[in-house]
């Protein structure tokens, strides 16, 4: 006979071995929050160009920062403190409190004003013009805003600067009080632009947190506030929401499942023990993504962890099924052989996934397989060797004969199945509303008031739309910078018909090239600009000599390099610029920010009408076509996991009709869920398709055991007690989940508590053989 | 006896020849009834003029916020304050409009400026600091302000007056340009072109000739 290893002993080995796949797995499993690397790889350039903008575009990555609370003066000296850190923190790109003021532009580009207003499209550099300018300069210098004036006069008495620095702010802007921007109601307005893409929650909240911090520790703060919105606010406060809930779920379930197990097998070791093969599970998940991926996506975790809640079964069934006066190595070898179908079939059914050519399915499917098998041998070969020699037989405990006996009695009605899946069908095919949820932010709703403020903040500070974009097309960038020159008229009169509030094309910071030489080739040489000076301030006070710096620039500016995107780069909007242009391929993109799109429909009929060179591109359309080409393959892959489910349980019965009374029960029970939350009026999303799959596994458990004949009445007894624990157990977490106030939560939560009410049901009615 | 001559030159002695004046008195005492129009001529001194800026028209104070310029010579303009905003019209341009608050220095100095046409001199004290000098027949009123951000612009203000009628209102600015606005009987003085300070304020005060 064999010496087993003291109990002790094996479970230190055990915990040490968990202990080092955590640690593996901690140091080199990246954990990826970015929602991009969950979708299906793009496939065309548009596509791609939608995954970039999709949380990456530059409205997406924009805060809208409103600081209140306090009187005009101190929040505009917080405004301006807090813009010079933002300006600072290499987590932010840019960020604008205000008017560009005039001074705040580099000395070296003010000649370049000449090159990037469009005074000169229109207006000749003459006499007529200097002496007109100048008489109006005269006549503001005995004006009460002389003072505003003064030190700009003798370098840019046309007041081009300003021109461009109206030029270059925001198309459509709050009221200025003191230089910064303010709300209607009296709060202090900001815009930031985050680098870390916007639906990254957790770099967003590393930026975000570094601004409250920011926020606080501005000097003289007194009792104002600061407050956020924008896109990367809300997917950082989805998260710590989503979480929170989940977690105080999660510990109330807890508690209760601990008090179920206590009350079901009276041993404290028992259920410590129970959790081991679960954990040792999910640790070799990781482990093997760690190994084989280096990384995974926070969501392929969340659904991974979800899947291998089946494993919590395994040691349940094997602390049911112990028998009195054997040994619980015994015990579980007799069980083994339909555990052990259960558990290759679940991970042959997840092979799939791996055709799916999805990079987070794949993932998936190694996390959960890897998991499943772990749990198996797990509960096989050392949780048996593990458990205490004393325990209960739970065949004994009074009331399971009564249950036992009450269940016999339960009439097989054959017809009823049937008659459930004509209904389901009918349901399904009748249900009206959408079938599918594409929209995956509507499972994690944004509250109506955040939204709303958003919208306020948002329309006061003009900042554009997070939906629509504009993507013009062209060979190179001065080809783009010419196509968006020409497209200004045409925006303009959209514009004026009210399709939308205003558009943010890259000429606006940059003209083309050749409309930069055009105005070059306006400007006067010296000698003419000095000789109509003279005569432009004849009989005016103006000192002698005084606009020698107006006559340099404009000697200077005749001189210029014209400046290309590269050049520009290095000016105030040097970095507005860059994120505007994309180079893919051999052709150049442009991308055209909007604000207030009213009519959608005009902007796409007038898009179209430009055979190809501008495109509207509606992200919220194109990020849901994308959820929907992922779930096609989660369906497609779902299918042939049936199938293969299928197959393994035949072989492993070696009966096509036992293999049918296992799976026509689940999968009608499968139907069922979805039939319900049909008629509920519920459209599916990924999160009910991965519920649905789990609560199969875990009905392809009752179906599996029901079916065994058992070996006399205690066994009997014992399934029942096992597959009683199995489903309260799941009931309860999960009925939990479904009372949860958030929508993803709930979808789950719902859908395996409905779907492991149907599956014991169904599984009671059809499974089990003739008594 | 001596007694009732005393008392007759009682209310006078109140700001007797060889007394300092109150400023708060002479604020209370400068009080227009509305509205209160006055011709003026003002001298604009500049760093980037040759010679002054010499403009006349007609200065109009409407109530407390409201006041009006009007440039007869050398060319036509009216600008307004009211409510918050101040509006210029140039000859036949179009007016322009600008919210006060968008530029507060602006706003504080007429602010000022409206205080003092209303005698309110609580609110006057409140953006500037007062003091006053000379006598009932010929004193000055010197305005400091308290803000740090009009302080940037504008070093002082100082009025000149006589009994309850101001004379000129000389605005020095911090970068050193100056303007000199005489109102009232100085408005119609004929100037060289060439004026200076000096000649100016030989005016305000009295010396005239």
């Amino acid at each position: 006979m064999r010496v087993e290893p003291p109990r002790t002993l094996l479970l230190a080995l055990w915990l040490l071995a968990l202990a080092a796949l955590g640690a593996l797995a901690w140091r080199q499993l990246r954990i990826g929050t970015d929602l991009r690397s969950f979708m299906p790889p793009p496939r065309t350039a548009d596509q791609q160009l939608v995954m970039d903008q999709i949380g990456d575009g530059p409205a997406s990555r924009l805060l809208l920062l409103a600081i209140e609370g306090a009187d005009e003066a101190t929040l505009a000296q917080l405004s301006r403190g807090l813009l010079a850190w933002l300006r600072g923190d290499a987590r932010f790109e840019q960020a604008f409190n205000g008017a560009l003021d005039a001074a705040a532009i580099p000395s070296p580009w003010l000649p370049y004003r000449w090159l990037l207003t469009p005074t000169l499209d229109r207006q000749a550099f003459d006499a007529a013009w200097l002496r007109d300018a100048l008489e109006q300069r005269a006549a503001d210098l005995a004006s009460p805003a002389a003072t505003l004036l003064k030190p700009w006069l003798a370098r840019d008495p046309t007041l081009e600067t300003l021109n461009l620095a109206q030029r270059w702010a925001p198309p459509k802007m709050p009221a200025l009080h003191d230089g910064v921007w303010f709300a209607s109601d009296g709060a202090a307005l900001l815009l930031a632009q985050t680098r870390a893409a916007g639906f990254d929650p957790a770099a967003q909240r590393d930026a975000i947190t570094a601004l409250q911090a920011a926020f606080a520790a501005l000097p003289a703060r007194g009792e104002a506030r600061l407050e956020i919105s924008g896109p990367g606010w809300f997917s950082m406060q989805i998260d710590a929401r989503t979480r929170g809930e989940a977690d105080r779920l999660g510990a109330a379930s807890t508690l209760g499942f601990i008090v179920l197990l206590l009350v079901a097998y009276r041993s404290l070791p028992a259920l410590l023990l129970g959790a081991l093969p679960v954990a040792t599970g999910a640790l070799a998940g990781l482990a093997a993504l760690a190994l084989w991926y280096g990384q995974a996506h926070g969501i392929t975790l969340a659904f991974g962890f979800t899947l291998l809640g089946v494993a919590q079964e395994y040691p349940l069934r094997v602390l049911s099924h112990r028998r009195a006066g054997e040994d619980a190595l015994a015990s579980v070898r007799a069980l083994w052989p339909l555990l052990a179908t259960a558990i290759v079939s679940a991970a042959i059914a997840y092979l799939a996934f791996f055709a799916s050519g999805v990079p987070g399915l794949q993932q998936l499917a190694l996390f959960t397989i890897a998991g499943l098998l772990a749990a198996g041998l797990a509960t096989r070969h050392l949780l048996p060797r593990a458990l205490p020699r004393r325990f209960r037989d739970v065949a004994t405990l009074p009331g399971l004969a009564r249950a036992s006996a009450l269940l016999e009695r339960v009439p097989r009605l054959r017809w009823l199945p049937w008659l459930l899946a004509l209904a389901g069908g009918v349901i399904l095919w009748r249900a009206p509303g959408p079938l599918w949820q594409n929209d995956l932010a509507a499972l994690t709703p944004v509250p109506a008031q955040w939204l709303a403020r958003d919208a306020q903040l948002r329309a006061e500070l003009g900042a554009p739309d997070v939906r629509y974009l504009l993507v013009l097309q062209g060979n190179d960038d001065e080809a783009v910078l010419a196509l968006s020159e020409r497209l200004q008229a045409p925006l303009e009169a959209l514009v004026a018909r009210g399709a939308l509030d205003g558009v943010e094309l890259p000429s606006r910071y940059l003209p083309s090239l050749a409309t930069q030489r055009a105005r070059q080739a306006r400007l006067p040489a010296r000698a003419a600009l000095e000789a109509a000076l003279a005569a432009a301030s004849d009989g005016l006070p103006f000192r002698q000599g005084l606009f020698e710096p107006f006559v340099d620039d404009v000697e200077t500016a005749r001189e210029l390099a014209p400046l290309t995107p590269q050049a520009f780069a290095s000016s105030p909007f040097g970095a507005r610029l860059a994120a505007m242009l994309v180079r893919r391929g051999d052709t150049s993109l442009a991308l055209a920010t909007l604000t207030g799109v009213h009519d959608a429909a005009a902007l796409q009929h007038w898009a179209q009408s430009t055979a190809g060179a501008v495109r509207l591109i509606d992200l919220k359309a194109a990020s849901e076509s994308l959820v929907a080409a992922y779930r096609e393959r989660i369906l497609r892959a779902l299918g042939v996991a049936l199938l293969l489910l299928a197959l393994t349980v035949a072989i492993a019965l070696r009966s096509l009709r036992r293999a049918w009374h296992v799976l026509a029960p689940m999968t009608l029970a499968t139907l069922l869920v979805v039939v319900v939350e049909r008629a509920a009026g519920i459209p599916l999303s990924l999160f009910h398709l991965v519920a649905v799959t789990l609560a199969a596994g875990l009905g392809l458990h009752y179906a599996l055991f029901f079916e065994q004949r058992p070996r006399d009445a205690a066994d009997a007894r014992r399934t029942l007690h096992a597959t009683l624990v199995c489903v309260l157990a799941a009931l309860l977490v999960f009925g939990l989940q479904a009372l949860s106030s958030l929508p993803v939560l709930r979808a789950i939560g719902l859908t395996v508590a409905l779907g492991v009410g149907f599956h014991f049901c169904l599984s009671i009615l059809m499974a089990r053989g003739k008594p | 006896m001596a007694w009732p001559l005393l008392l007759a030159l009682a209310p006078t002695a109140l700001a007797a020849p060889d007394a300092a004046p109150d400023a708060t008195a002479l604020v209370a005492a400068l009080k227009r009834e509305v509205p209160a129009v006055t011709a003026y001529v003002e001298v604009r001194y500049s760093g980037l003029l040759e010679r002054p800026l010499i403009l006349r028209g007609e200065m109009q104070y409407l109530g407390p916020g409201k006041l009006a310029k009007r440039v007869d010579t050398p060319w036509r303009e009216l600008t307004a304050v009211d409510g918050g905003n101040a509006s210029l019209q140039r000859g036949d341009r179009p007016a322009r409009s600008l919210p006060l608050a968008q530029v507060p220095e602006l706003d504080s100095f007429l602010r000022g400026f409206s205080a003092l046409l209303g005698g309110d001199a609580a609110a006057l004290a409140r953006d500037f600091s007062l003091s006053a000098s000379g006598n009932a027949a010929h004193w000055q009123l010197r305005l400091e302000p308290r803000d740090a951000r009009l302080a940037r612009r504008v070093q002082w203000l100082r009025v000149d007056g006589s009994g309850s009628e101001p004379t000129c209102f000389r605005t020095r600015e911090a970068d050193g340009d100056e303007s000199v606005l005489l109102v009232g009987a100085l408005a119609a003085t004929p100037l060289a072109p060439r004026v200076t300070l000096g000649q100016l304020d030989a005016l305000c005060r009295g010396l005239k000739r």
